[in-house]
């Protein structure tokens, strides 16, 4: 890809929001995404001469921030109750707190999706990665990812554009 | 709206939350990254001169792919391995018949599945999955008390670790191993006990 490594305050400066963004939709804690990014970016970092030169350096910053998640496990919640996806949604948690300007319709229809959907949502449409990068970085087949985002369109749809669908029946 | 707008309007969302962390805050923590990578890079290499790593073929790891393009070592050989090479996950048969499981990256489930079945705990793994287990699955009723038996606590770890003791796994049980996230925080592992079958744990 690029032959020159680009500056690491630049490419946190231009990253570092979309990157956040992206876990968010994933982790749906606003204070635990940016915590998760700031210490994969760190890592991004430390390890820049490599990461620099990686053909998707966001993606490795979010891959990167996920993976930091399964630390929390050492506290030895083996099971994790999982709450209703859509309660986040109507919560403050997810709709970028203080200073955030997300439209909440969309955060919530977002958030409603499932994990895998908008896992998806967040690698296609926010770090605008291709179907085949997508799939090697959530280990899945180019043709799933395809089906999971083609699921998570039209969920958005449904959710946001309720008399379109009505019309198309 | 039509399908492109919608979209769009989606796409727009991610430039709308700022990311408040300064630069600075950030390369000062990269710092005591890499102060701490050097650390533990020394003390491998301590530890490999001075004929530390026991060569025991019994012991040794089976590990998941390298994070990273390796140039060093194989994989499951005991040598000094630079932190920024960690493999995915690491599985040791360990002496009492335990078997130990080291997650670094929620990455290459069946491979992890299929070392977990060599190492003679019947397994299911799945990651980034919306179910715990694949449908083909069934849960099997476990107690607490049941389950501390299999699973083992592991004190003082330093990464993520869970010791599994097939011994103690009920007749007709198997593992199974996956992430869980909710939605006000974080992705972790979770592990429990399904009922065995060539379909779910290959036995």
């Amino acid at each position: 890809m690029g032959t020159q490594r680009p500056d690491f305050a630049e490419f946190y400066r231009a990253a570092k929001d979309e990157c956040l963004f992206t876990v968010l939709i994933s982790v749906g804690d606003r204070d635990a995404a940016q915590e998760l990014v700031a210490e994969a970016f760190a890592r991004a970092w430390a390890s820049w001469r490599t990461v620099g030169e990686h053909p998707a350096p966001r993606a490795w910053v979010v891959r990167t921030a996920l993976n930091v998640n399964i630390s929390w496990w050492r506290r030895r919640r083996r099971e994790v109750p999982v709450p209703d996806p859509g309660l986040v949604a109507d919560g403050s948690a997810a709709d970028g707190g203080a200073g955030g300007s997300v439209d909440p319709p969309i955060m919530a229809a977002l958030m409603r999706l499932p994990l895998r959907q908008r896992q998806v949502v967040a690698l296609r449409l926010f770090l605008d990665l291709d179907t085949d990068h997508t799939a090697a970085m959530l280990g899945i087949a180019p043709g799933t990812v395809q089906a999971h985002l083609g699921r998570a369109i039209a969920a958005l749809r449904h959710a946001l554009m309720p008399e379109r669908q009505q019309e198309s029946r | 709206m039509n399908d492109s707008e919608l979209l769009t309007a989606v796409r727009e969302q991610r430039n709308k939350i700022p990311m408040t962390v300064p630069v600075a805050q950030v390369i000062s923590r990269g710092r005591a990254v890499r102060a701490r990578r050097r650390i533990a890079g020394l003390a491998a290499a301590l530890a490999a001169a001075a004929g530390v790593a026991v060569a025991v073929t019994a012991l040794l790891p089976a590990t998941g792919p390298a994070t990273r393009p390796a140039a060093g070592p194989a994989a499951g050989r005991p040598a000094v391995r630079a932190p920024a090479r960690l493999a995915a996950w690491t599985v040791v048969k360990q002496p009492g018949g335990t078997v130990s499981v080291t997650i670094h990256e929620l990455y290459y489930p069946a491979g992890l599945q299929r070392t977990l079945r060599a190492a003679g705990v019947p397994a299911s793994v799945t990651f980034y999955a919306s179910r715990r287990y694949p449908s083909w699955c069934r849960a099997y009723p476990a107690s607490r008390a049941m389950l501390s038996k299999v699973f083992l606590p592991h004190p003082g770890a330093a990464t993520t670790v869970i010791v599994i003791r097939p011994s103690a796994l009920p007749a007709g049980a198997g593992v199974y191993l996956n992430d869980t996230s909710n939605p006000y925080g974080y992705v972790g592992l979770s592990a429990g006990l399904v009922r065995a079958s060539m379909r779910c744990t290959g036995s």
